[in-house]
C-alpha cells in the first residue's frame, strides 16, 4: 500500500508512458477529410464491387465475383488496358531520355541555366485541358501547323488525320502527353545532378572522358535513385492518363485510343457502377503490383545502398 | 592570355549543348507562341495560311470569347475553389506534419503509412462511390464539396514532404521553447511557420497548380455552368466554338496566361517543391 503513491509519483515524472493528447489533436482534422474523401471511398469501390449497385447507391446483396467476370470478358476492358500499356512503354523511355538529356546538357553550360530550365518546363505547367486543346489545333486537319508544315517542307504525302486514323490516334495523344511530361523528368534529373560530387567530373575530364563516358559511367550510376522516382512518376501518369486523350480524341475513333480512366469514367456515366468499380479494383491492383515491384527491383539492385 | 584562351575553349565546347538546347525550346515553345499568334487572326486568315502571322492584330476576339461563355464566372470559381483548397491543405498537413515529425504517440508511424499509401493509388479507384458519397451528402455540384477532395487529395504528398521538412529542425528550438511554458500549439503557430515559411511557399505553389489545373473530378463532380472551374469552362466553351477558330484560340489562351503568369513569378518556388518533394 505504501509503494502506491511513489509509484503514481514515478509514473507522472515519467511523460512517456501519460497519454498525451495533443499529437492526435495535430493529426485529426487531416484523417478525417483523407479519410471520407479519398481512402474511404478506395476502399468502398474494393469493397462494393462485390456486392449489387442500384444506379448510384450499393446493396447489402453479395454477388461475388459477378462484375469481374463481366470485365474481365470485355473486349474493350482489354483493349483500354493494351492501351495503358502502350502509353507505359512508351513513358518511361520517350519522356525520361528527353528529360536526362536536357538536364545534362543545362548542367553543362554556365550561362542561361534559369532560362532554358524555365522555358523548357513551361508546357508541364498547364492544364491537361489546355494541353489537349493546343495540340487539337496542331493535329487539325487543315487550320493544324502540323499538315501545314509538312506541306511547306514538301514532305505533303504525310499529311494525316492526326487524331481520326486508328492507327496512330494513340500515338499523337502520346506525344502531346510527352510534350507535357519531359520537363518533370528535366527538373528532377537537373536537381540531382547537382548533388554529384562536382570532382567526379573534374577527375573525368583530366583523364580525357568524353560526354557520353560521362553520361554513362557518371551521370547515369549516381542517378540510380532519381532514376526510379521518375519512372515512378511515369508509372503513374501513363496508368492514369485521362484528360488529354479525354478531350483529344475520347477514347477514339472506335475505341482506339481508349484507357482505363476513359472507360471507367463511361461506365460512371452510364450508370454501371458495379462495372466502374471492378474495372477500378482490377486497374488498382495492377498500378500497385507494378510500381511496387519496380521499386521493389531497383532497390535490391542498387549499388549504393 | 591563357585565361582568355581557356574562357574561349570552354565556350566552344559548350557550343553544341547550346544549339540543342535552343533548338529544344524552339520547338517546345513553338506550339504555345503558335496559338497565341492564331487568336489574334482572322477565321478567314486562319483557313488560308495556318502558319502567317496575323496581319492585324485583333484583340477583338479575346473580348468575343470572354462574353461567349461565362468566364467571368469560371475564373471566380476556379480561385475561390483553389485559394480555399490551397489555405486548408498547408494548415491541416502543417498541423499533421508537426506530429508524425516531432510528437512520440502511439500509432505514429502506421498512420504516417496510411496517409502514404494515398499516393499509390490511381485516381480512378475511388472515383464510383464518391461520387455516390458525394450525392448522399448534397456535395455534389457544389464548390465546397469540390475543394473538400481536392483537399483530402493534396494531403498525402503534403504531409510527407512538410515532414521531412519539420524532420530536420534542430529539436534543441523547440525544447527551450517549450521549457520557456510556451505550449507547442503556441510553438507551431509563432515558431514554426514563420521558419518554415519557404517551404510552406514551394508546397503551397505546387498544390495551387495542381488544383488549378484539375480536370477528371471537376468533370466527374460538378454539372452546372455556373460551378464550372476554368479548365471545365474551356471544354465547354471549346464544344461550342471549336468551329469558330480564332475564338477558339483565344479561349485557349484565357484559360493558360493567368496560370504562366503566376508561373513566372513563382517559377523558383515551384520547381522547388516539386524537386524537393521528389528527392527526399
Amino acid at each position: 500500500m505504501a509503494q502506491l503513491p511513489g509509484r503514481k509519483a514515478l509514473r507522472a515524472a515519467e511523460p512517456r508512458f501519460r497519454f498525451d493528447l495533443m499529437p492526435y489533436l495535430f493529426i485529426l482534422p487531416a484523417v478525417v477529410i483523407y479519410v471520407v474523401f479519398n481512402l474511404g471511398p478506395v476502399l468502398a469501390s474494393f469493397i462494393f464491387s462485390f456486392f449489387r449497385w442500384d444506379l448510384l447507391t450499393p446493396t447489402t446483396e453479395f454477388i461475388g465475383f459477378h462484375y469481374y467476370d463481366f470485365i474481365l470478358n470485355d473486349r474493350w476492358f482489354w483493349n483500354a488496358l493494351g492501351h495503358n500499356f502502350i502509353f507505359l512503354g512508351l513513358a518511361v523511355v520517350i519522356p525520361v531520355s528527353i528529360g536526362l538529356l536536357l538536364a545534362v546538357f543545362i548542367y553543362e553550360i554556365r550561362r542561361g541555366r534559369v532560362f532554358f530550365r524555365a522555358a523548357l518546363f513551361l508546357p508541364a505547367i498547364f492544364s491537361g485541358v489546355v494541353i489537349a486543346y493546343v495540340w487539337k489545333w496542331i493535329y487539325h486537319s487543315f487550320a493544324g501547323v502540323l499538315n501545314a508544315v509538312l506541306e511547306l517542307v514538301g514532305l505533303g504525302a504525310l499529311t494525316q488525320m492526326w487524331l481520326g486514323n486508328g492507327d496512330i490516334a494513340l500515338y499523337s495523344t502520346f506525344v502531346a502527353y510527352t510534350w507535357a511530361s519531359f520537363g518533370y523528368s528535366m527538373v528532377i534529373f537537373l536537381a540531382g545532378l547537382q548533388d554529384i560530387p562536382t570532382d567526379m567530373f573534374d577527375a573525368a575530364r583530366v583523364d580525357g572522358a568524353n560526354f557520353w563516358q560521362k553520361l554513362f559511367r557518371i551521370t547515369i550510376p549516381y542517378l540510380y535513385d532519381v532514376f526510379t522516382f521518375v519512372i515512378t512518376l511515369r508509372i503513374f501518369t501513363a496508368m492514369g492518363v485521362f484528360g488529354v486523350i479525354y478531350i483529344l480524341t475520347g477514347g477514339g475513333p472506335y475505341y482506339a485510343s481508349d484507357v482505363i480512366d476513359i472507360y471507367v469514367f463511361r461506365m460512371i456515366g452510364n450508370f454501371e457502377m458495379g462495372w466502374a468499380t471492378a474495372a477500378a479494383t482490377v486497374n488498382t491492383i495492377i498500378v500497385v503490383f507494378i510500381s511496387t515491384s519496380f521499386i521493389r527491383l531497383r532497390e535490391r539492385f542498387s549499388w549504393s545502398s | 592570355m591563357e585565361f582568355i584562351s581557356r574562357n574561349l575553349q570552354r565556350q566552344i565546347r559548350s557550343l553544341p549543348f547550346y544549339s540543342v538546347l535552343v533548338a529544344a525550346t524552339i520547338i517546345t515553345l513553338v506550339p504555345i507562341i503558335w496559338v497565341f499568334a492564331s487568336a489574334l487572326k482572322s477565321n478567314k486568315e486562319i483557313r488560308a495560311a495556318p502558319l502567317a502571322l496575323p496581319g492585324e492584330w485583333r484583340f477583338q476576339n479575346y473580348v468575343d470569347a470572354w462574353f461567349g461563355a461565362s468566364f467571368d464566372q469560371y475564373f471566380f470559381n476556379s480561385i475561390f475553389i483553389t485559394v480555399t483548397s490551397v489555405a486548408i491543405v498547408l494548415i491541416l498537413s502543417s498541423l499533421a506534419a508537426y506530429s508524425f515529425a516531432k510528437m512520440r504517440f502511439r500509432g505514429n508511424q502506421l498512420i504516417f503509412f496510411v496517409f502514404l499509401i494515398g499516393m499509390a493509388f490511381p485516381l480512378s479507384a475511388k472515383l464510383g462511390p464518391l461520387l455516390s458519397l458525394m450525392y448522399e451528402l448534397n456535395l455534389a455540384n457544389s464548390r465546397f464539396g469540390l475543394i473538400l477532395v481536392y483537399v483530402a487529395g493534396s494531403l498525402p504528398f503534403a504531409i510527407l514532404m512538410l515532414r521531412a521538412f519539420f524532420q530536420g529542425f534542430p529539436q534543441e528550438l523547440e525544447d527551450s521553447a517549450l521549457l520557456d511554458g510556451c505550449s507547442r500549439f503556441q510553438f507551431y503557430v509563432r515558431i514554426l511557420l514563420p521558419l518554415s515559411k519557404p517551404s510552406l511557399m514551394a508546397l503551397g505553389i505546387f498544390v495551387f497548380m495542381g488544383t488549378w489545373n484539375e480536370f477528371f473530378q471537376a468533370l466527374l463532380l460538378i454539372n452546372e455552368d455556373s460551378k464550372r472551374t476554368l479548365p471545365l469552362g474551356l471544354t465547354a466553351f471549346q464544344d461550342e466554338y471549336f468551329t469558330n477558330f480564332a475564338l477558339s484560340f483565344a479561349g485557349i489562351n484565357i484559360t493558360a496566361v493567368p496560370v504562366i503568369i503566376v508561373y513566372i513569378m513563382f517559377q523558383r518556388n515551384l520547381i522547388e517543391g516539386i524537386t524537393v518533394g521528389s528527392l527526399k
